[in-house]
């Protein structure tokens, strides 16, 4: 590690050394759950899993193995040491397997994830028909946070265990493996799997499986055909046990054969068909199914090598797919059509404000689709990946579009797209789309063939012999951005392929459009800037480029060319006027005479037919004095996913304390009106019957809910005591107190009886506040942790009067997008030079000291961007810790921030969901995107990818003091999203790998430009990527990039999709942008918006309707049925229908509408009619409506 | 020749035009040469019977040759016999069998099988003479319903109305609010609409019973006989419990739980003249799989004079395959077109003869609301399926043909009931034993908020007011057929082979059968006499 990593850590854990001391301090004088603070710090991997399994010794055992093998290989060494009863103190075999099962799990998820505490619920051993006995693994569906590969190795863990346990294999009973198949497609129609095997893949799978897998029932709907299995407990899907086979074992058959080899005790031979798709005697028809179209290749990883077959005679391109088109949702527009002519272009390169699963976008292109884009918005997306992030990069090439004047132009500056933005018509091209090498490495995706561009052709031009270096180095030479002339010069001189710049999307038009427009050129003129027709034989000798425009009559075929083209030019009634033709006619072979020197019949037969007359790339090289490369030959299809979010987290309804109020508080749960209710006249006030902890004073016996004796502030514990016989259990080492008389467990909690009025106002009064402080202070109904043990309500008066409000585990968090940035500057953060010299940072990406605040610097790991949102509730949170320490604790203010400058340098928690560790990261800066922005390490150190991801931050201080594991729910997942565990620096070999993916060169080499024709696989090039530098010094540093932006927040701040009002605001937006853009077919948008959004609604609320439960407007009391009182049984209010006919048929005339004017099938109109008369069937009364008697006859 | 199975052995008899018994297809099936076995058993029993019984194979398996005196006494499957000398039990077979030669000049389906339903002499009749069908209990064109609240209140209300007048009588019922005023350790009886049942800590029931007062819970200890009839309860059903109440009141005991159920004295109404009606269902026109050939053969058949007394065909439900049923239906659509394909079922309709009475309900298929009571089909498709002047009608509705009354209801609830109950009291093999539960609880669809879909009505459409004397139903493409209380129960088949979804979820549909039901005999005592099952398939 360098001396500077060794600082910027040690500072970081400085800071958080002293805020621990802090909240050490505090928490043992308040009236918290425990004494200390629950976070406990992790210093490396081997701490987390054992802090997050809560299993002795692991850790050292883990430090042990880690240096000799590899993290899998570890996870199957510790199953030896649980057999040995050498780590882990069970009794039991299936307790021995249990542990080995959940530590290999923690160790493959790095100890974050929760999927090892909630994911595997238990192991039991059961019997097979055959007397012996076998394995059952029992999952959860937290286990999905797993990942597969970690999923398909909790078997083999178990398997492994079960051979050393001498345990005999599971012998699956016919029934069963219908079972398996039946439930799997279920889980998959209802809840969707990554990769869906075939019912011959889950029969293979679930005969040979040598465990039982098994697991909670997590869907609502039951199998049909297979129920009431002896060994199988629900009806319902398991979604835990699917996921684990299918996007398990059976999409990661070929890691898992990987260690199968290795162990001499295991042998799963099955896995061979299954890697090789060899089950059963039909081999023949599986592979060409009908499936393709919509599945195309990205289905999971096993299938994506077809991409790369390409006929002969065609030009090297990958294979549309049409699968991110699925699901589309009405108000979320598509953007291009698969491999659309006119969609975005693949160029590669990264930004430094890209990583994993981001896409840069130019900023125009972001206001030309109607601000539908935004910085990190969610796309869905053809290739690499399946969705990305979108990220504003402006060096690459923006839209091309036809305004209503007639001018085509392409749009480079994003104010400028604003101003044209009403006169669109049509956008013709959507621009570069910016995506990185490491993305086709992370997705394992064969390159695809790459944009010509000026980052290829300048290692074109060099390679011809061009002294590039002393030109780059030129004041009038810009090799980026060349006249026409200097142009073709460059070309003819070295005999190097035209300059990108000049080169025209020939590839995208028919071998006849081009001899059209030759025909064209051929009747074309040069007009002179005064309307004067030049003399063809005066522009001859010509160097510059002004002399005048070229003017060729106006045909469809030649309008249509030169749009597809992407030339430049205004259209009128007659003519079309090319201001920069040379570039253009010199590659079609002409002169400036404009005669045309060739016709069709000159060509050779392959380039008339090459792509069957569709592509003209090889005609024109035959035309052409020099080489044209193809201009844009990958074009990427996407639609909108998610937008993108930058809000502070609450629940709903949002909670201030976690203090149970009961019913008292309404609706609202309002702390002050339970304060004053009563439930019958002459009740006292206040006084609600609630569900609290039971717990006594350790000092002078004092029976109380708190955790603190009100009478002498001694610390109390928690009393256990059985429900049948009412005596005192304590519980066992593993917190289970079960009544020895009895055997029933014993309850830690009570009811009683609690005078909410009272608490509130010495909450009040102990922080000396009044109720004017705040608005509202909203409580809790009840408590859903295991011992319901209150929050001091204190927390919550001053929450209130701050104006935040407290997540499930008392934490106040703000969830952001995760985005990822490699350099950032000072000035687009924000903030100045000064201060991040403060922070530490001395020198330029380029190692020039930093003095400008817009110089480049290059991040560090752990620092943070924060939303403007973002930042100012980090702001209110701050302010009520200061208030917490002061008027609750006692203790000195801790942050004392002015404004949002103070809060540069502060410490805060990353945490994201399906995770039980927080990440310590540092704020450096603000930005105006809904976002978070920081380094790729801190995202993937919380297990996060950028692909519209979300998670939330944390004031440091604020998780200290507030966060408690007593809180928690007692449920499944109730450990999820929740601080078990902190580290407190990144390690960057023990972060998610997909970060290792990155690639940190300033340029691609020209192979990996020439490799994507051949469509090579990305590993076959070498690129750096961050995985290269993996424990060298170099680990934290040297994230070069290939494409700079100039501010990592352009673009609108919103997406339109957020800004719009209705959902129908949204999808006329949407079908309105969807008839603008060249690249989308909108009526096939239509169509998926009625099939996929509209129906599906329209059925699935009439279902409700006709099966509905109804509520009682008064008291809130649910029932299955009408009450045959037809008022409430409870309360006697009125009881009210939950789905009206409103919910009903709200969409069902838009519907219709859309289908009429997108002109949508036959059938799905048909669909539509037939609802709609359903729907009136349903909510008319034949009585009153106008009708013939025949049709009562 | 691999080993037979239970399902061939009945297709290739079916195929031959007879009807067996479980344990006749077991005899055959564990016989050495199972083909041989079956051809023996044919060629040994009477021409006119169409049935064969565990005695018929036992003789040609032991002796080769058939005997005369045979007795059929199996209640749920049917065979024909003679009516010459009136006694239904006992069969004429002492002819020498017949050659069956003629099975290559037509179709089996038709052919072979001796017609017993017609006694000699009667056979000479030309041309149908049938009544007008006249309904009752049908929605259509009386929806008032407009999906309020009270709309959904009515309904429930008046299925209590109903239910519970069926049940006073029998109980000394008191209203719950009554109840929870009596004294503990009094006897009680209360009937109420199903609200809840829950199995508590010990393994006992407790159901809550909900009247217009309000609910009151009744405990089914688990080791009393009754408790398996919890296991047969559905929510939203009415039923009477009496009781005794606990000590401290709060909650009955229950010692007996009555449902509204079929009289066991009930006698079937019958035809006053020898006629018969075909029941069937689910053709499913438009499907890729609708089995065009097997309709056909029907329609033929019913040219044939052995077809001559089947004057009335009622259909009940799912005429066409029909659209957006299920996602993606169109890629196993043979006609995408919905008002196509009602054009095509009015093409087949119109091959049976036209001198014959038709009715027809809707099903889930049909393009009419899938809310429960559904009205028949609106008049764009009646004028479509005007062919025959049918008599289109709602789901459910009661048809009374020649003094018969027969439920027709479509079915769907069915599902719910297979799904919800044990297995050997309503399985997809055994649609009958669902239809005699729903018979029992004297209600279609009794479950709200679960599968069954619920349109509500001024009153409950749904409930079985009177009892029909034949109970018909489809859906589950499934043949069944029983009597309960001497109501004849019958699920009648399918017109469309098996479909990738039945596939996936395991259903081997049953496929062109056609119950035949002889109206006159209903009254007799043995199935066999009063119903014949064709098979076209």
């Amino acid at each position: 590690m360098r001396d500077a990593d060794e600082r910027y850590f040690a500072r970081l854990e400085d800071e958080l050394d002293t805020a621990m001391d802090v909240a050490r301090s505090a928490r043992e004088r308040g009236g918290d759950p425990t004494t200390d603070v629950e976070i406990p710090v992790a210093k490396d991997m081997a701490d987390r899993v054992e802090n997050i399994l809560g299993i002795d010794g692991v850790a050292e055992r883990v430090r042990d193995l880690e240096g000799e093998m590899s993290r899998e290989e570890a996870a199957l060494a510790l199953v030896e040491d649980f057999v040995a009863g050498t780590v882990g103190d069970y009794d039991t075999k299936a307790g021995k397997i249990e542990g080995a099962v959940r530590t290999a799990v923690a160790l493959l998820t790095e100890g974050v994830v929760a999927a090892p505490i909630e994911g595997i619920d238990r192991v039991e051993i059961l019997d097979n028909d055959d007397g012996t006995q076998f394995v059952n693994v029992y999952y959860a569906g937290p286990i999905r946070s797993a990942g597969g590969t970690a999923q398909a190795l909790s078997v083999l863990v178990a398997d492994y265990a079960r051979t050393l346990l001498d345990i005999d294999e599971y012998h699956a009973r016919d029934e069963e493996i219908g079972r398996y198949v039946e439930e799997i497609e279920l889980y998959d129609e209802d809840t969707g799997l990554q990769y869906s095997p075939k019912e011959k893949e889950t029969r293979h799978i679930t005969d040979h499986m040598p465990i039982m897998l098994d697991g909670e029932a997590t869907g609502g709907e039951e199998v049909s055909g297979y129920r009431d299995l002896e060994r199988v407990d629900s009806n319902s899907a398991r979604g835990g046990m699917c996921l684990v086979l299918a996007e398990g074992i059976a999409l990661k058959a070929p890691k898992i054969q990987r260690y199968t080899r290795q162990l001499d005790d295991v042998e799963w031979p099955w896995l061979q068909d299954l890697i090789d798709g060899t089950i059963g005697a039909d081999e023949s028809e599986d592979e060409t199914g009908g499936e393709e179209d919509e599945d195309g290749s990205a289905d999971g990883e096993r299938d994506t090598q077809d991409d790369d077959a390409s006929t002969v005679d065609g030009p090297p391109r990958a294979e549309p797919s049409k699968k991110y088109l699925r699901d589309l949702i009405a108000g979320r527009p598509v953007f291009s059509h698969p491999s659309e002519s006119g969609g975005f272009r693949l160029r590669y390169g990264r930004a430094r404000n890209h990583g994993n699963a981001t896409a840069g976008v130019h900023p125009a292109t972001m206001h030309l689709v109607d601000d539908f884009l935004a910085t990190g918005t969610q796309i869905k997306t053809e290739r690499p990946g399946k969705a990305a992030g979108v990220v504003p990069v402006d060096t690459i090439e923006g839209p091309t579009v036809r305004l209503a004047n007639g001018d085509v132009r392409r749009i480079d500056d994003p104010e400028e797209a604003k101003e044209v933005r009403n006169g669109v018509e049509s956008v013709l091209d959507l621009g570069e789309y910016l995506v990185n090498y490491g993305e086709f490495i992370e997705n394992n995706h064969p390159l695809a063939p790459a944009s010509y561009t000026v980052e290829w052709w300048v290692q074109e031009f060099e390679a011809a012999g061009a002294d590039v270096q002393a030109m780059t180095d030129s004041v009038e030479i810009d090799l980026d951005d060349p006249t026409p002339s200097r142009a073709l010069q460059w070309a003819r001189e070295y005999d190097a392929p035209l300059h990108p710049k000049y080169t025209y999307v020939y590839h995208d038009v028919s071998v006849e459009a081009i001899d059209a427009l030759a025909d064209a050129i051929a009747d074309g003129e040069i007009v002179t800037g005064d309307g004067a027709t030049a003399e063809p034989g005066d522009h001859a000798d010509r160097a510059g480029t002004a002399t005048g425009d070229l003017v060729l009559p106006r045909s469809e075929i030649a309008r249509r060319t030169l749009e597809s083209l992407l030339v430049e030019h205004t259209q009128t009634d007659a003519s079309l006027i090319v201001p920069t033709w040379r570039p253009l006619v010199e590659t079609l072979g002409f002169n400036d005479d404009l005669t045309r020197p060739w016709t069709l019949s000159d060509l050779s037969e392959a380039a008339r037919t090459y792509d069957d007359g569709e592509n003209a790339i090889e005609a024109v090289n035959e035309i052409a004095p020099f080489d044209v490369r193809e201009r844009a030959p990958t074009r990427i299809g996407n639609r909108m996913g998610r937008p993108e979010k930058s809000e502070e987290r609450e629940l709903s309804p949002a909670v201030h304390t976690l203090f149970p109020i009961g019913e008292a508080g309404g609706n609202q749960r309002d702390v002050a009106k339970a304060a004053g209710h009563a439930d019958e006249m002459g009740d006292a006030p206040g006084e609600v019957e609630l569900e609290v902890g039971r717990r006594r004073c350790t000092d002078c016996a004092t029976e109380t809910y708190q955790a603190r004796c009100p009478d002498c502030n001694g610390i109390t514990e928690t009393i256990y005591v059985c429900p049948d016989c009412d005596r005192e259990v304590d519980p066992d080492e593993s917190g289970r107190a079960e009544c020895p008389r009895c055997e029933t467990i014993a309850s830690p909690t009570r009811m009683t009886t609690i005078d909410v009025g009272e608490v509130y106002q010495q909450a009040m009064d102990s922080v000396g506040e009044r109720e004017v402080a705040f608005d509202v202070l909203k409580g809790v109904k009840g408590l859903t942790s295991k011992e319901k043990m209150p929050e001091p309500m204190e927390k919550g008066v001053l929450r209130a009067k701050h104006d935040i409000s407290a997540f499930k585990d008392g934490t106040v968090r703000y969830d952001m997008t995760d985005l990822p940035v490699t350099s950032v500057r000072p000035a687009e953060l924000d903030v100045t030079v000064e201060q991040f010299r403060e922070l530490g940072y001395e020198a330029d990406i380029q190692g020039d000291p930093l003095i400008h605040d817009d110089q480049l610097v290059e991040l560090n790991v752990q620092d943070v961007v924060l939303s403007d949102g973002a930042a100012e509730h980090m702001l209110k949170t701050a302010a009520f810790i200061d208030d917490l320490l002061e008027s609750y604790y006692g203790l000195d203010p801790y942050y004392e921030l002015e404004d949002r400058d103070d809060l540069v340098g502060e410490l805060v928690f990353g945490m994201a969901p399906h995770t039980s560790a927080a990440t310590v990261g540092r704020v450096v800066g603000f930005t105006s995107a809904a976002v978070g922005y920081a380094h790729p390490y801190f995202h993937a150190a919380k297990r996060r990818n950028c692909d519209g991801d979300e998670d939330c931050v944390m004031l440091l201080l604020d998780g200290l003091l507030n966060f408690s594991v007593k809180y928690l729910p007692n449920q499944r997942g109730g450990r999820m999203d929740a601080p078990l565990v902190m580290s407190s620096r990144i390690d960057p070999a023990e972060i998610d790998d997909e970060a290792h993916n990155i690639d940190i060169v300033e340029q691609y080499p020209l192979e990996l430009y020439e490799a994507t024709r051949e469509m090579a696989h990305p590993e076959d090039v070498d690129v750096k990527i961050a995985e290269d530098t993996l424990g060298t010094d170099e680990e934290y540093t040297g994230f070069a990039h290939t494409h700079d932006t100039s501010n990592i927040a352009l673009g609108p701040d919103l997406s339109a999709y957020k800004t719009l009002g209705s959902m129908e605001d949204k999808m006329d937006a949407q079908l309105e942008i969807s008839r603008k853009l060249r690249a989308v077919d909108e009526t096939d948008v239509a169509e998926r918006i009625i099939e996929y959004h509209f129906l599906p609604d329209l059925i699935g609320n009439l279902r409700a309707f006709s099966r509905q439960d109804v509520r009682c407007l008064g008291c809130g009391e649910k029932y299955r049925r009408m009450p045959l009182t037809g008022t409430c049984r409870e309360c006697g209010g009125d009881v009210n229908l939950t789905v009206h006919e409103g919910s009903v048929n709200k969409y069902i005339d838009t519907a219709t509408r859309v289908a009429e004017e997108f002109g949508a099938r036959e059938y799905t109109k048909q669909r539509l009619e037939i609802l709609d008369r359903a729907i009136k069937r349903v909510f008319e009364d034949d009585t009153s409506r106008q009708t013939g008697i025949g049709d009562f006859m | 020749m691999p080993r037979e199975t239970p399902a061939r052995i009945v297709n290739e008899l079916a195929s031959r035009g007879y009807n067996t018994d479980r344990e006749a297809v077991t005899l055959l099936a564990e016989a050495a040469d199972t083909e041989a076995a079956i051809e023996r058993a044919i060629e040994a029993i009477p021409d006119d019977a169409i049935k064969l019984s565990v005695d018929d194979v036992r003789d040609a398996l032991e002796t080769g040759s058939g005997r005369s005196d045979r007795s059929h006494n199996s209640p749920s499957t049917s065979s024909s016999s003679p009516a010459s000398d009136g006694d239904p039990l006992v069969s004429t077979g002492d002819e020498p069998p017949e050659p069956r030669d003629d099975a290559d000049r037509s179709p089996v389906e038709t052919k072979g099988v001796h017609s017993g339903e017609s006694p000699p002499g009667t056979s000479s009749r030309t041309g149908r003479n049938p009544d007008e069908p006249s309904i009752a209990g049908d929605v259509t064109g009386r929806s008032t319903g407009t999906g309020e609240y009270e709309d959904f209140l009515a309904v429930f209300r008046d299925r209590y109305e109903k239910l519970s007048g069926q049940l006073r009588g029998r109980v000394n019922h008191r209203p719950t609010n009554a109840v929870e005023s009596m004294p503990g350790g009094s006897e009680a009886a209360i009937v109420g609409m199903v609200a809840d049942i829950r199995s508590t800590a010990n393994g006992h029931w407790l159901i809550d019973l909900e009247d217009t007062t309000g609910t009151f819970p009744a405990l089914v200890m688990k080791d009393r006989d009754m408790a398996d009839v919890v296991e047969d309860l559905l929510f939203d059903e009415v039923i009477a419990v009496e009781g005794t109440l606990a000590d401290d009141g709060g909650i009955l005991f229950a010692d007996s739980i009555h449902f509204p159920d079929v009289p066991r004295t009930f006698e079937p109404s019958t035809a006053d003249r020898a006629v018969s009606a075909a029941l069937i269902s689910d053709v499913h026109v438009g499907s890729q799989e609708f089995d065009a050939d097997a309709w056909n053969r029907f329609a033929e058949w019913l040219h044939t004079p052995e077809a001559d007394r089947v004057e009335y065909l009622l259909l009940a439900g799912d005429m066409v395959e029909g659209v957006g049923v299920y996602p993606d239906q169109d890629e196993e659509l043979d006609i995408v077109d919905i008002y196509d394909q009602y054009e095509a079922f009015a093409e087949h309709l119109k091959d049976v003869p036209g001198d014959m009475e038709i009715v027809m309900i809707p099903g889930n298929h049909d393009a009419v609301r899938l809310a429960e009571p559904q009205p028949a089909f609106d008049e764009e498709l009646r004028s479509i399926m005007s062919a025959h002047d049918a008599t289109i009608t709602g789901n459910p509705s009661t048809v009374t043909v020649e003094g018969v009354d027969i439920l027709m209801y479509h079915g769907v609830s069915l599902d719910e009931v297979i799904a919800e109950l044990p297995e050997e009291h309503a399985s997809y093999d055994h649609p009958d034993r669902a239809m005699a539960q729903l018979l029992k609880k004297r209600h279609i669809a009794p479950q709200f908020g679960g599968h069954t879909r619920i349109a509500p009505e001024e009153r409950d459409y749904l409930v079985m007011e009177d009892v029909p004397d034949i109970f018909h139903t489809g859906h589950v493409h499934k043949l069944g057929y029983g009597s309960y209380h001497n109501v004849l129960t019958i699920n009648s088949a399918c017109w469309q082979e098996q479909t990738s979804f039945q596939e996936s979820v395991n259903i081997d549909p049953d496929v062109g059968y056609a119950p035949i039901v002889h109206l006159d005999k209903l009254d007799q005592r043995d199935a066999s006499d009063f119903l014949t099952i064709r098979s076209f398939g």
